[in-house]
C-alpha cells in the first residue's frame, strides 16, 4: 500500500480539462519520488477511483476545480471544504466522482487521512487537445504545491538531474 | 398537464436531460436530451491509427477499456489482421472483468437507491433481516452482527445530520413499498458490493497494468508478455490471482446480486408492466474464439417489435447485416442539415437552436437500424441470446423467470422482462453469465499457453490508398461501434456510434421517438417535484452519456435541477 497516492483527474480530449494529466507528466519527468509514492493519471474516472483511493494512505489530487479566479488560478482544498456539500442527484455513472467516493469511503471507515486538492481554474473546457497559456502559466505552481506536500508529510521528491522532458504524447503532431 | 423537467447541472457542460408531459398521473408525451456536443472524434483526424485507442480510451472515463478494445477491433477490420488467440482470450477477460465491475456498481449503488429507501431501513429488525438473507441465498456474510453494523452506521449518519452519500435521495416517497427489511438487506449489500466492484477493476489493472486507462493493448494484439516463469511478465502467480478474484465476483453475483434483484423484483411487480418503450433490440456478438473472430461466446443479432421468433443473427466481425443497415439521423439533433448518414460518412457539424420541441432539441444523433429505432443493452444481449438458443442465457433466463413467477404469483414471460425492471434483471444475468464465460476463457488461455503458444502481436501494414473498417463490441450498455476511414496510413474519418446514443436518441426524420423517450410514456408520476419514477426508468438503461469532463466542484453548486412547470 503506498504511503502517498498523487493522481491527476481530467479528460485530455478537454482542453483545460487534460490539466491533471499534464501536470503529472511534468512531475515525472522532474521528480523521482520514493518507493511508497505512486503517481498516476487516473483521467475521468467513476467509482473506480474507489480502487485507487481505498490502498492508499495521503491523497494529492490535481484537477481543474470550477471557483472564483481568473483562468490559471491555483488554489488548494482539504478534505473538509471537499466535502462540505452534498454530492448531487445521481443520473449517470458519472457523477459518483472524488467527492463521492470519498463519501463512500468514509462510510466503510476507510477514508484516507490526509486529502490535499491542487487546483487550477480552467480557461476552455471544450473539445481539443491542449491547455491555453493561462493554464499552461500554471503549471509550475501546480507541481511546487505537490511537491510542498509530498515534503511536509514526509515522502520528499527527489529533483532529477538532469531533468527528462515531460512525455505529453496527446500534444505531439500528428 | 404539468410539465417536468430534470436537467442536472453537475458540472461546466450540461448532459442529459429528460422532459415529460404528465396528464392525469401518468407521462404523455416525453423528450431526451444530450445537452453536450460530442465532436471528439474529430481530434482523431489526420492521426496514426494505431495510436487512435489511446484517444478513444479518453472519450469516457468509466468506459475506458469498452473504447480502447473497440478502436483496434476497428482498425483492424480495416486492414484485414487477425489477432493471435493469447490476445483475443487476454481482451476478452479484461471485457469480462470491466463489465462485472460495471454492472456491479449501476445496480447497487447508481441505481438501487431508486427502489430502497435508506429511512426505512431504520425501522428493520437486524435478526428478522439476516433470517430473511439467509432464507434467500446461501452467502456467508449475511450474519445478524453484520445487519446490526449496518443499522448502526446508517443510524450514526442520521444522527450526524448529515447523510453524506445519501443526501439527495427520493426518502419516504410513495412509491418506495418495500419493508423495512428488504431496505436495510439492500443497504448492506450496497457495503459490500464495494468490496466486490474493486475486485473485479483489479483484475483489469492486473492485465491491463494500470487502471482506468489500461497499457497493455496494440493494434495487432496485446502488450502482454508471456513467460510463466518471469516474474515480470503474465505468469502463473498472476493467472492465478486472477482466477481467484473472477471466482469471488462470481460467488457474490450468484449468491447476493441476482437473488437481491430477484428479491427486490417481485415486490415492484408493477415495474414488470411499465417501461418497454421500443421493442426493436441490437445486440453484437462479442468474446471471439478464433483470431479472424467468426466464432464467439456470446449471439448477436435483432429482434423486431418484440417478436423473439423474428430473430437474425449478426455473427462475425465485419458483418454485412451490421455493417449495411447502420445510419444515424440529424434531423432533431442539433447539426447541420437533416439528413441521414452511414458512419462512414458521418459528419459533426454543430448548429445549436436552442429546445425545440418539434425541432431541434439534442447533441445526440439517431441512430436507426434499417431505419428503426433499437434499445441496445443487456436486456437486448439476453433477449437475442435466448431467442437464438445460447445454452447458458436460457438457463439463467429460465430460472430467474420461474422464481418471479413463483414468489409474484403473476406467470412472468419473455414478454414481462421487456420493461424497466427487466432491464436490471437482464443485467444481473448477464453479469453472471459472462462470469461462467470469464472462468471458460481463463482456461482456454492457460490452455493455449500450456500448449507453448506465446504469441501476442501480429504487426500491422498499413498499404497506401483508402481503407475502411469497422469495429464492435457488447459493451455493459450495449452495442459499441467505432467506424474508421484510413488513407495512406493516416485517420480520414473515425465515428463512434455509442450505446447510449442508440437508447437516449431524439425523433429522427420520420418521427419515430428513441427508446428513453418511448420507455417513459405511460410511466406513473406520483409528485411531479419528485419524479422517481422517471428516474427509474431512465436508470434502468444505465445512462453514459456525457462522459467526457471532471472539474471538481468544491463551491457546491452540483446540484440536479427538476423544474414541475
Amino acid at each position: 500500500m503506498p504511503a502517498v497516492t498523487v493522481f491527476g483527474l481530467g479528460n485530455i480530449l478537454m482542453a483545460d480539462d487534460g490539466l491533471g494529466s499534464y501536470v503529472i507528466k511534468v512531475l515525472e519527468a522532474l521528480y523521482e519520488f520514493p518507493p511508497d509514492v505512486e503517481v498516476l493519471d487516473a483521467g475521468t474516472p467513476g467509482l473506480e477511483l474507489s480502487t485507487i483511493l481505498e490502498d492508499s494512505g495521503a491523497l494529492i489530487i490535481v484537477d481543474t476545480v470550477r471557483a472564483d479566479g481568473d483562468p490559471g488560478t491555483v488554489k488548494t482544498y482539504r478534505r473538509e471544504e471537499i466535502l462540505r456539500h452534498p454530492p448531487a442527484q445521481r443520473i449517470t455513472p458519472h457523477d459518483p466522482g472524488l467527492k463521492e467516493t470519498l463519501l463512500v469511503l468514509e462510510l466503510q471507515g476507510e477514508t484516507p487521512p490526509e486529502v490535499l486538492v491542487v487546483g487550477v481554474v480552467p480557461g476552455s473546457v471544450d473539445y481539443g487537445v491542449g491547455l491555453t497559456d493561462s493554464v499552461r502559466d500554471a503549471v509550475p505552481d501546480a507541481v511546487a504545491a505537490i511537491v510542498e506536500e509530498l515534503e511536509r508529510l514526509g515522502h520528499p521528491a527527489l529533483a532529477r538531474d538532469p531533468p527528462l522532458a515531460p512525455d505529453i504524447w496527446w500534444e505531439r503532431e500528428p | 398537464m404539468a410539465r417536468i423537467v430534470v436537467d442536472p447541472v453537475t458540472r461546466i457542460e450540461g448532459h442529459l436531460r429528460i422532459d415529460v408531459e404528465v396528464t392525469g398521473g401518468s407521462v404523455q408525451k416525453s423528450w431526451a436530451s444530450g445537452q453536450m456536443w460530442r465532436g471528439i472524434e474529430v481530434i482523431l483526424q489526420g492521426r496514426d491509427p494505431r495510436d487512435a485507442w489511446l484517444f478513444t480510451q479518453r472519450f469516457c472515463g468509466v468506459c475506458t477499456t469498452v473504447h480502447a478494445i473497440t478502436s483496434v477491433r476497428a482498425v483492424e477490420n480495416a486492414i484485414g489482421l487477425e489477432v493471435p488467440l493469447n490476445a483475443q482470450y487476454i481482451r476478452n477477460l479484461i471485457l469480462i472483468a470491466h463489465a462485472m465491475h460495471d454492472h456491479i456498481v449501476h445496480f447497487y449503488h447508481l441505481s438501487a437507491l431508486d427502489w430502497v429507501d435508506i429511512t426505512s431501513a431504520l425501522q428493520a429488525d437486524p435478526v428478522a433481516t439476516s433470517r430473511l438473507a439467509e432464507s434467500l441465498s446461501p452467502w456467508p456474510y449475511n450474519s445478524v452482527q453484520s445487519m446490526r453494523a449496518t443499522k448502526a452506521k446508517l443510524e450514526s449518519i442520521v444522527a450526524s445530520g448529515q447523510l453524506g452519500i445519501f443526501a439527495n435521495g427520493y426518502w419516504g416517497h410513495p412509491a418506495m413499498k418495500l419493508p423495512p427489511e428488504v431496505n436495510l438487506l439492500a443497504v448492506n449489500h450496497y457495503l459490500q458490493a464495494l468490496d466486490y466492484q474493486r475486485k473485479a477493476n483489479q483484475i483489469v489493472t492486473i492485465l491491463g497494468s494500470k487502471t482506468p486507462n489500461i497499457q497493455n493493448l496494440a493494434v495487432g494484439g496485446v502488450a502482454n508478455a508471456i513467460n510463466l516463469d518471469n516474474q515480470a511478465t503474465l505468469n502463473m502467480t498472476k493467472l492465478y490471482q486472477i482466477k481467484d478474484l473472477f471466482d469471488e465476483v462470481l460467488a457474490f453475483v450468484q449468491q447476493v446480486y441476482i437473488p437481491d434483484i430477484l428479491a427486490v423484483g417481485s415486490l415492484y411487480p408493477d415495474w414488470l408492466g411499465y417501461g418497454a418503450g421500443v421493442k426493436n433490440y441490437l445486440a453484437v456478438p462479442d468474446l471471439p474464439l478464433d483470431t479472424a473472430g467468426t466464432q464467439f461466446d456470446l449471439p448477436g443479432g435483432t429482434i423486431m417489435n418484440g417478436d423473439v421468433s423474428s430473430v437474425k443473427p449478426i455473427s462475425r466481425f465485419g458483418d454485412e447485416y451490421f455493417r449495411d443497415n447502420v445510419e444515424e439521423s440529424i434531423a432533431h439533433s442539433w447539426y447541420d442539415g437533416s439528413d441521414s448518414r452511414h458512419p462512414y460518412d458521418g459528419e459533426t457539424v454543430p448548429n445549436y437552436t436552442d429546445f425545440q420541441d418539434d425541432g431541434k432539441y439534442s447533441w445526440v444523433k439517431s441512430p436507426r437500424f434499417a431505419g428503426e429505432p433499437m434499445q441496445v443493452g443487456p436486456l437486448s444481449q439476453i433477449l437475442v441470446g435466448y431467442a437464438q438458443g445460447h445454452e447458458l442465457t436460457v438457463k439463467w433466463v429460465d430460472t430467474a423467470l420461474s422464481e418471479l413467477s413463483s414468489r409474484t404469483g403473476v406467470n412472468v414471460g419473455v414478454g414481462h422482462v421487456q420493461s424497466t425492471l427487466g432491464r436490471h434483471a437482464a443485467r444481473a444475468l448477464r453479469c453472471a453469465i459472462i462470469g461462467d464465460l470469464a472462468l471458460k476463457h481463463w482456461g482456454l488461455l492457460v490452455e493455449n499457453i500450456g500448449s507453448g503458444d506465446t504469441d501476442i502481436f501480429n504487426a500491422p501494414v498499413f498499404p497506401r490508398g483508402e481503407q475502411r473498417g469497422f469495429g464492435y463490441h457488447e459493451a455493459p450498455r450495449g452495442a459499441l461501434s467505432h467506424w474508421v476511414v484510413i488513407e495512406n496510413g493516416k485517420i480520414k474519418n473515425y465515428q463512434a456510434v455509442v450505446p447510449t446514443t442508440w437508447n437516449a436518441s431524439p425523433r429522427d426524420a420520420a418521427g419515430q421517438i428513441g427508446p428513453y423517450e418511448a420507455s417513459l410514456l405511460g410511466n406513473p408520476v406520483a409528485d411531479p417535484e419528485r419524479p422517481l419514477e422517471v428516474l427509474r426508468t431512465v436508470h434502468s438503461f444505465d445512462p453514459c452519456l456525457a462522459c467526457a469532463i471532471h472539474t471538481l466542484d468544491v463551491e457546491g453548486n452540483e446540484i440536479a435541477k427538476v423544474r414541475a412547470l
